[in-house]
């Protein structure tokens, strides 16, 4: 299902004063949205619980969207709340392949690309961002990330936090 | 996919969007009952009832209410997050007040020293409490109002809230304070303002976690 930016600005406005087919109509185009988001950004196995938790908290926080102002970028921060929020979150996984196929679908291509993930990234230093991606979203061990990025264990533990805290400032950073 | 977007719409309420006038409005009443307690405590300076304060009293106050509006207007747009819409105008008035304590170093080291009375005011501590007082109950009521918003930068968000409260709480111990030495207000002040930043770098980012 894709919705351009205007109609789900108005759809969402509907959907704050209680109107149900244009809340489901928001809702199953943000799934959509979220998983081509977060495609290629995670863990596979993580993507339909971090979707979950982002569809979540746009229920939830619902009442902080402004109407007058595009509804991508409100989605985006929230998306990327989650994102850092999940990524902070200690797990492994022996999965290392990521699927891409839903890359780059996006309508929305000047939108999509000035609020993406890897965007985010790109504003950490690199050392950080590799170990990041090494271990949070590829789920490397930190010994092998050691191993792949030539930085001591406990160094990519501190990389890793520090990346992690420096994501969480840039949330809303173009 | 496990998203179950039925359960979602069923549980769709009208909401009242947040607006960020509220949260100004609200901290606003809440720091205009703490000037009222200020007054009706310990009174006004002579010179501010009289319509005719001295300079330093304008320049301080005017620079509370400066860097209190300033962060205030950050933490409520922080409220209704979106990419692209940081807002950074809370760093030039803080830079602006800075120069408060700035000033009372330079002339620390260029002159005689810091003045010894200022340092021992028995009022110092009382501005500080009025002032931290007054701010626990501004930023109580502006994290409160912000819980209904979706903030993002949850650490630069509690500095904020704390550099608000304690700009307010400041600026109402300010219309009583009897010092008009920039070395009081570079101490006591600023003392008073970065005590509230800590407490609100480390409580807030707590309260509004979603």
């Amino acid at each position: 299902m894709r919705v351009d930016e205007a109609s789900l600005q108005r759809l969402m406005a509907l959907a704050q004063q209680g109107d149900a087919i244009a809340y489901r109509s928001v809702l199953v185009a943000c799934q959509h949205w979220l998983v081509r988001y977060f495609s290629g950004r995670i863990v596979p196995a993580q993507v339909d619980d971090l979707v979950q938790d982002t569809l979540a908290s746009l229920h939830a926080k619902r009442a902080s969207y402004d109407a007058s102002r595009p509804f991508l970028p409100w989605l985006a921060a929230i998306a990327r709340y989650r994102w850092v929020d999940q990524l902070r979150r200690v797990y492994r996984s022996r999965e290392d392949e990521l699927h891409d196929d839903l890359v780059g679908e996006s309508e929305e291509e000047s939108i999509a690309a000035r609020i993406s993930l890897d965007r985010l990234l790109d504003m950490i230093p690199e050392r950080q961002a590799h170990v990041i991606r090494l271990v949070k979203i590829d789920g490397h061990s930190v010994a092998e990330a050691s191993l792949r990025s030539g930085q001591s264990e406990p160094l990519v533990k501190v990389n890793i936090h520090r990346g992690l805290r420096k994501l969480s400032a840039l949330i809303e950073s173009e | 996919m496990k998203v179950d977007i039925e359960a979602l719409v069923a549980d769709l309420q009208p909401v009242r969007p947040v607006k960020p006038n509220g949260g100004i409005l609200l901290v606003l009443a809440t720091a205009g009952v703490v000037v009222a307690i200020v007054v009706a405590m310990l009174g006004v300076r002579p010179d501010v009832v009289a319509g005719k304060p001295h300079p330093m009293v304008m320049m301080r106050e005017g620079m509370m209410l400066v860097l209190g509006f300033a962060t205030l207007v950050a933490v409520v747009a922080s409220a209704r997050p979106g990419v692209g819409q940081v807002s950074s105008g809370w760093r030039w008035a803080l830079a602006a007040a800075s120069l408060f304590p700035l000033t009372s170093i330079v002339l620390t080291f260029a002159g005689d020293g810091f003045p010894p009375a200022v340092l021992f005011d028995f009022d110092g501590r009382i501005c500080l409490a009025f002032s931290a007082g007054g701010a626990l109950l501004i930023g109580t009521s502006l994290t409160l109002w912000l819980r209904q918003g979706a903030p993002t930068a949850l650490n630069r968000i509690g500095w904020l809230v704390g550099l608000a409260s304690g700009s307010f709480g400041t600026f109402a111990y300010g219309l009583h304070c009897e010092s008009v030495t920039v070395f009081y207000v570079g101490l006591w002040y600023t003392g008073a303002i970065a005590m509230c930043a800590v407490v609100g770098r480390l409580v807030v980012p707590h309260l509004i976690r979603w």
